[in-house]
């Protein structure tokens, strides 16, 4: 009995002396050392950081290899969630041209699509615009501020630093979010065709001028589905040479749910893309006077666009562009 | 005499194994079931290589942003004391180097905006555009 007790005595002793040497040699005497750690190991707001300022590089130097090695190892999550936000955030504040061009080229290399993006590959090319544009603040939009700086686009650099070499070559994907959906073949004669997601289904229903003295020239959208009735919670893009903003429907309530509106100035040629990829739907769209009558004092008007979904046996040809055709309404 | 003799190495044998049984279990404990996290880290301790870059692209930022307060904040994650310190350390190596003038050039102008300066960098100052 008292050398069983003896055993046990041993064992626990001698367990309880390995576990404090085994806790003193791992957490004091030799405790791990964060050193030589990477980017990928980064908290997630400094990764993110990381990620915005391999991108501003690339607007700086334009070295696209070096940007690649930079973001090498990164969930491509992290890199993408933080470039679209770059890019929009730059439109929005109505950075210069040539930067979001910087990041547009980077996005595409890496893989990264974002409406705001879709801007200088699918905007009208219109006269030359000042590089520090005035936002469009409106209500569903984050106010911008004015631009001030005007980067210097430079040779790219090469700097002897070790950059990991194991370069990943991302897919780059040749299909636009803006290509519009391929129409349904029609020559197959029994078919039972998969209808088109409704977004990929609307068109420009009606196009009206709101002409409201007193008011500031805007853009309004109306979403609607097959019954008539509001589409609630779809992005709404509105894009010009050298930004972009966005609203959301329903966010306005009394004015439906389908509506959206973006405030807006003459002399811009603007696209109105729809969801999550920016379709665009309406192209040249600007501000234009209100037709003027005895002595009124000229106006700019607002236009009302009304989309809903042509019905999914209706081909693609035989969309009904009169229906899109501006009306004029006086307020 | 002999009783005493087996006794003994028979004791050793099982401290010795307690021990090694506490040991396996407290680096168990201090390396599997509480393990050091990799993730979460600081630029501070990024490998040198990427210290490095990380300075040479937050004075690309500021070239392109013109934002000193975010500059200053983002080096401050790698010297509290003297954000501008690393530029100038990075500066310093890459003219010794033989390192691309555009890179040095950024980081003088973020050092300059910084506050900070070093003989070594004084011709790329001068020459600044």
């Amino acid at each position: 009995m008292s050398g069983f007790s003896t055993r046990q005595v041993t064992g626990v002793i001698g367990l309880v002396i390995g576990l404090a040497l085994g806790l003193l040699y791992t957490w004091v005497i030799a405790p791990v050392e964060l050193v030589n750690t990477h980017p990928a190991l980064l908290r997630t707001d400094y990764r993110r950081g990381w990620v915005r300022l391999a991108a501003l590089s690339y607007v700086a130097d334009g070295d696209l290899e070096r940007a690649r090695a930079r973001l090498d190892g990164l969930k491509q999550e992290d890199v993408a969630g933080v470039i679209q936000a770059l890019i929009e955030e730059y439109a929005a504040a109505g950075r210069p041209a040539d930067t979001l061009r910087s990041l547009t080229t980077l996005a595409k290399a890496l893989d990264v699509h974002t409406p705001a993006m879709l801007v200088y590959l699918y905007a009208p090319t219109s006269s030359p615009r000042s590089p520090v544009r005035t936002p469009y603040p409106s209500p569903t939009s984050t106010p911008t501020p004015t631009l001030t700086s005007t980067p210097r686009a430079s040779p790219s650099p090469t700097i002897p630093t070790p950059t990991p070499t194991h370069t990943s070559t991302p897919v780059s994907r040749d299909t636009s979010p803006l290509t519009t959906p391929t129409s349904e073949p029609t020559h197959t004669p029994p078919p039972p065709t998969p209808t088109p997601p409704l977004l990929a289904r609307l068109q420009l229903a009606k196009q009206e001028q709101i002409c409201e003295p007193g008011q500031v020239p805007r853009i309004e959208v109306l979403l609607k589905d097959e019954r008539g009735a509001g589409l609630a919670g779809v992005d709404v893009w509105l894009l010009w040479p050298g930004g972009a903003d966005r609203a959301v429907t329903g966010l306005k309530p009394q004015n439906g749910a389908g509506y959206a509106d973006f405030n807006a100035e003459p002399g811009t040629s603007y696209v109105l893309g729809i969801g999550e990829l920016g379709m665009p739907l309406v192209t040249d769209l600007q501000i234009e006077p209100c037709p003027l009558e005895d002595d009124e004092e000229p106006l700019m008007g607002s236009w009302r666009l009304v989309l809903e979904p042509r019905s999914p046996d209706h081909s693609e040809s035989g969309l009904d562009r009169s229906a899109g055709r501006p009306e004029r309404h006086r307020g | 005499m002999s009783k005493r003799a087996r006794l003994l190495p028979k004791w050793v044998t099982r401290a010795a194994a307690g021990i090694a049984a506490g040991l396996t279990l407290g680096f168990a404990v201090g390396w599997w079931f509480w393990p050091v996290q990799y993730t979460n880290t600081a630029p501070d301790v990024l490998r040198q290589d990427y210290h490095d870059d990380y300075v040479a692209m937050v004075a690309a930022a500021y070239e392109v942003e013109q934002d000193l307060e975010q500059a200053r904040e983002w080096l401050k994650l790698l010297d509290p004391e003297e954000p501008s310190t690393p530029v100038i350390e990075l500066a310093e190596r890459l003219v010794e180097a033989g390192g691309s003038a555009e890179d040095v050039t950024r980081l003088v102008r973020l050092a300059q905006a910084l506050g900070a300066n070093s003989p070594t960098l004084i011709p790329y100052v001068e020459d600044r555009p």
